[in-house]
């Protein structure tokens, strides 16, 4: 019964989107403010309703209720509580309503708190997000819905993914979900000023901070995502530039150049249409992200049961807003123009301008990656999947250019840079990044790109710290005598500057795990007997025994092995291979000790009928790091999303 | 904007949504195989049952369905019952052979599965390490192949074989063959 109370509530909100989208519009036609004020109340109807009816799929799920075809197919009487309501977005018709629910939240608070603020806007952003939540409930409700009920009702369910009863997938989805929607509103926002043709910086302040939070969120879901990877799969990597990585990826790499180049729009009033193409950009990129994962159109880990009617209405619903964006923004262009230039090859704006064409390279490259084989296979019919091979090699040099320009960024100054203030700013940080090749030669680098990578590191780094130095500098000269209260006044008076400069960290810090565990990973394979021994690098790791063992909803057979490394210091690896009871597919558990330096990784593989279980243990240098940097990108984007709506106007440093 | 950008922005556009809409229609479980139209791969191995070595030269001018499965594979159950009523349909006929590959399996492992759900009278290969299985490019299981008289593969199907597969698939392939080969040329 109450799955109905839930469908219906989902089918009324469906009805309030519709109104959503329609009442702005009399209001605007008629010039009266209550039809608007429909449209905002719809709004806000609509969050209601989907709440009630993602709730009521949850309380399914917490009550076994079988019946319901959803929760048949990912649960059972079995699975742990914890995942029972985690379970929602296990599968793809529960995770479409996740998307449309988190949307509708956003939507209702971008139409309580903008309301006063963005009267001129307000209306077309409830109109074009109603639009957006229109498509995805339609797709929720006729093509994918979560409230269908069984004619037969089950005893038990078929039990959730093996793979997704992680910690990690119950909060993977969420954030990237958070991220990708997050970006709907500045897209809202954007579209708004494209339409009332005042595109000046109203909508720029609007969406300074939904678009930061939501590129916090995206990063932190594909941190998560990767994470789970990492230690889910067992292959050893996080990383593999699967088709639905890319599309996450991609998006984040737009998102980033946007957030750099609304500096550049609110400081000199230039790249205006250019803003407007990145966001318009950035979120029609989430929706291409969820068309490639729901449609089936490549293949990847990420492919869930699909079928081609709601491949084909995923693929309308993109036509009809990536032609409406962009064609509104092809007609409206004319309309904007900077009101300044470029004063000099040399400034901040410019190294913004590079920051954001590599970026967008970088992104274009990741694209062609995805594309390239439905176009051949489309025009060829020849098959190919494009690997880790051809990213790598397109990437990292965009990667190593972004870290040149981060290292420069914060030492030039806006408008023109005077040829004294350069030489003196890059004294120091040149002659570390050269000190940077010896380092590296000692730590027996010789890959050249990594060698770029420790000179750029410590190039980045020191020039942000001498950045940072001078600030504080100038504010002890200032009066604060207490480096300390200097420091916390500093920052407080610029938090988006000096979280900005914290993400450059995180980012140097992540660079160096990317390197290590991409380019210094060994491994070994081996079959092993109990009493086996195995070098690698530093480690001995010795069979002690096979056995099985038994858990809630699984059995396992478990390794126990003891490995040692040079020092003396011993653990104990034990990985398993799993198999759940309601599932035939077996997952792989790895068995991971993080050091600071290094990652010692150990996967139970196939067995080897009379000679024992192939073994697979990995080092991996510095991956440590990629998670330690996301932290510090998470902590300095949480510094930036404090600062107010209006830019202080604070001295700046230089 | 310039014209020229204008252009290439919405072209860009347009050219994506065409090739999603092309791609919507694929299967991207199917591995496509590099062995169609070439000669089969070697396939000799200790038979499953008994000492006998099983060589695919052996079958040479015949048409050969190699099957590969393994008693740890689901689907190969609801296979098994076409495959047995194969061997039933091909006992009348001298041209056709069918040779299964018991791959990644124990020998104990796949006897319980043949007890459990009949043993097929076609020779049976064990490769309990693969050898065979990677030779002849086997992603999953169950997967067969289609070899004809003059050792070539014409066919490889994914997943379980269709109901009543030796006549709506085998029966039209065979009589093309014959019809190509002047009566009279064998």
């Amino acid at each position: 019964m109450w799955i109905e109370v839930g469908h219906f509530a989902a089918i009324l909100a469906l009805v309030l989107s519709v109104t959503q989208m329609v009442a702005p519009m009399v209001g605007i036609r008629t010039g009266q403010l209550a039809w608007i004020r429909v449209g905002r109340y719809s709004a806000f109807a609509v969050f209601g309703l989907l709440t009630i009816a993602s709730a009521t799929l949850i309380h399914a799920f917490m009550t076994h209720d079988f019946s319901v075809t959803y929760v048949a197919q990912n649960s059972s009487l079995k699975l742990p509580t914890f995942y029972l309501a985690t379970a929602m977005w296990g599968g793809h018709e529960g995770s479409l309503l996740l998307w449309a629910w988190l949307m509708s939240f956003f939507i209702a608070v971008a139409a309580w708190k903008h309301w006063k603020t963005h009267s001129v806007s307000m209306p077309w952003v409830l109109m074009i997000l109603g639009g957006v939540t229109l498509g995805f409930l339609c797709l929720v409700l006729l093509l994918s819905s979560p409230f269908e009920r069984l004619l037969m009702i089950p005893p038990d369910g078929r039990d959730l993914n093996p793979l997704l009863q992680d910690p990690g997938m119950v909060f993977h989805p969420p954030f990237l979900y958070l991220g990708y929607v997050g970006f709907a509103v500045p897209y809202a926002f954007a579209m708004a000023a494209l339409i009332t043709g005042q595109a000046k910086d109203e909508w720029i302040l609007a969406t300074r901070r939904w678009t930061l939070f939501a590129w916090t969120m995206l990063t932190t879901g594909i941190v998560f995502g990767a994470y789970w990877a990492y230690y889910e799969l067992g292959w050893g990597g996080y990383w593999a530039w699967d088709p639905v990585e890319n599309a996450s990826f991609m998006p984040w790499l737009t998102g980033t150049a946007f957030l750099h180049s609304i500096m550049v729009q609110e400081r000199r009033q230039m790249f205006k249409v250019w803003n407007l193409f990145l966001i318009i950009t950035t979120f029609s990129l989430s929706l291409l992200g969820t068309f490639l994962v729901r449609s089936g159109v490549l293949s990847s880990v990420h492919a869930f049961a699909t079928d081609p009617g709601r491949g084909m209405y995923i693929l309308g619903f993109m036509a009809v807003m990536l032609l409406f964006s962009f064609g509104i923004l092809v007609w409206r262009s004319e309309a904007l123009k900077a009101d300044n230039r470029m004063d000099a090859v040399v400034c901040r704006e410019s190294t913004f301008l590079f920051n954001n064409l590599f970026l967008l390279v970088g992104a274009i490259t990741v694209l062609l990656g995805t594309l390239y084989p439905l176009a051949l296979e489309a025009f060829a019919g020849a098959k190919v999947t494009v690997g880790p091979p051809y990213f790598n090699k397109v990437f990292i040099p965009v990667m190593l250019g972004l870290l040149l320009l981060m290292g420069m960024g914060p030492l030039i100054s806006w408008r023109r840079a005077a040829q004294g203030q350069l030489k003196k700013n890059f004294v120091i940080p040149a002659i570390l990044a050269v000190v940077g090749i010896p380092i590296a030669l000692f730590l027996g680098i010789d890959h050249p790109y990594a060698i770029v990578t420790v000179m750029l590191i410590m190039f980045v780094g020191s020039s942000h710290f001498i950045d940072f130095k001078r600030g504080v500098h100038s504010r002890m000269q200032s009066g604060s005598s207490n480096p300390f209260s200097a420091i916390w006044r500093m920052v407080g008076r610029n938090k988006r500057r000096y979280g900005g400069l914290t993400v450059h960290i995180g980012i140097l810090v992540m660079c160096a795990g990317f390197i290590g565990s991409g380019m210094f990973q060994e491994v070994q394979t081996v079959i092993m007997q109990p009493g086996d021994k195995v070098k690698l690098s530093g480690w001995e790791l010795t069979l002690d025994r096979y056995h099985k063992v038994r858990k809630d909803n699984w059995t396992a057979t478990e390794a126990v092995i003891i490995a040692v490394r040079e020092d003396g210091h011993s653990v104990t690896a034990t990985p398993q291979k799993r198999k759940y009871d309601n599932h035939e597919m077996e997952t792989t558990e790895a068995s991971i000790f993080s050091y600071f330096w290094e990652d010692l990784y150990v996967v139970l593989g196939d067995r080897i009928p009379g000679r024992g279980w192939a073994i697979k243990a990995y080092r991996n240098p510095l991956i440590g790091w990629v998670w330690y940097g996301s932290f510090i990108i998470a902590l300095g984007a949480i510094v930036a999303l404090f600062q107010g709506r209006r830019l202080k106007k604070t001295q700046e440093a230089n | 904007m310039g014209k020229l950008w204008k252009f290439i922005l919405l072209g860009s556009i347009v050219l994506i949504l065409v090739l999603m809409g092309l791609g919507l229609g694929r299967d991207t479980k199917k591995i496509p195989t590099a062995l169609l139209e070439k000669p089969a791969p070697i396939l000799r191995g200790p038979a499953l049952a008994g000492t006998d070595t099983i060589d695919i030269a052996d079958y040479k001018g015949k048409w050969i369905l190699v099957n590969f499965w393994g008693s740890w594979c689901g689907a190969c159950v609801g296979e098994h019952p076409e495959l047995m009523r194969l061997d039933r349909l091909i006992k009348e006929r001298d041209d056709f052979a069918v040779i299964g590959v018991d791959y990644k399996d124990t020998r104990r492992g796949a006897m319980a599965f043949l007890r459990r759900h009949g043993t097929p009278s076609y020779p049976m290969v064990f490769d309990p390490d693969q050898k065979v299985a990677i030779e002849w490019g086997i992603v999953r299981a169950p997967e067969s192949y289609l070899v004809n008289p003059d050792g070539m593969i014409i066919k490889k199907e994914y997943g379980p074989l269709v109901r009543n597969w030796f006549n709506t698939v085998a029966l039209p392939l065979i009589e093309a063959y014959n019809a190509k080969k002047k009566p009279g040329a064998s």
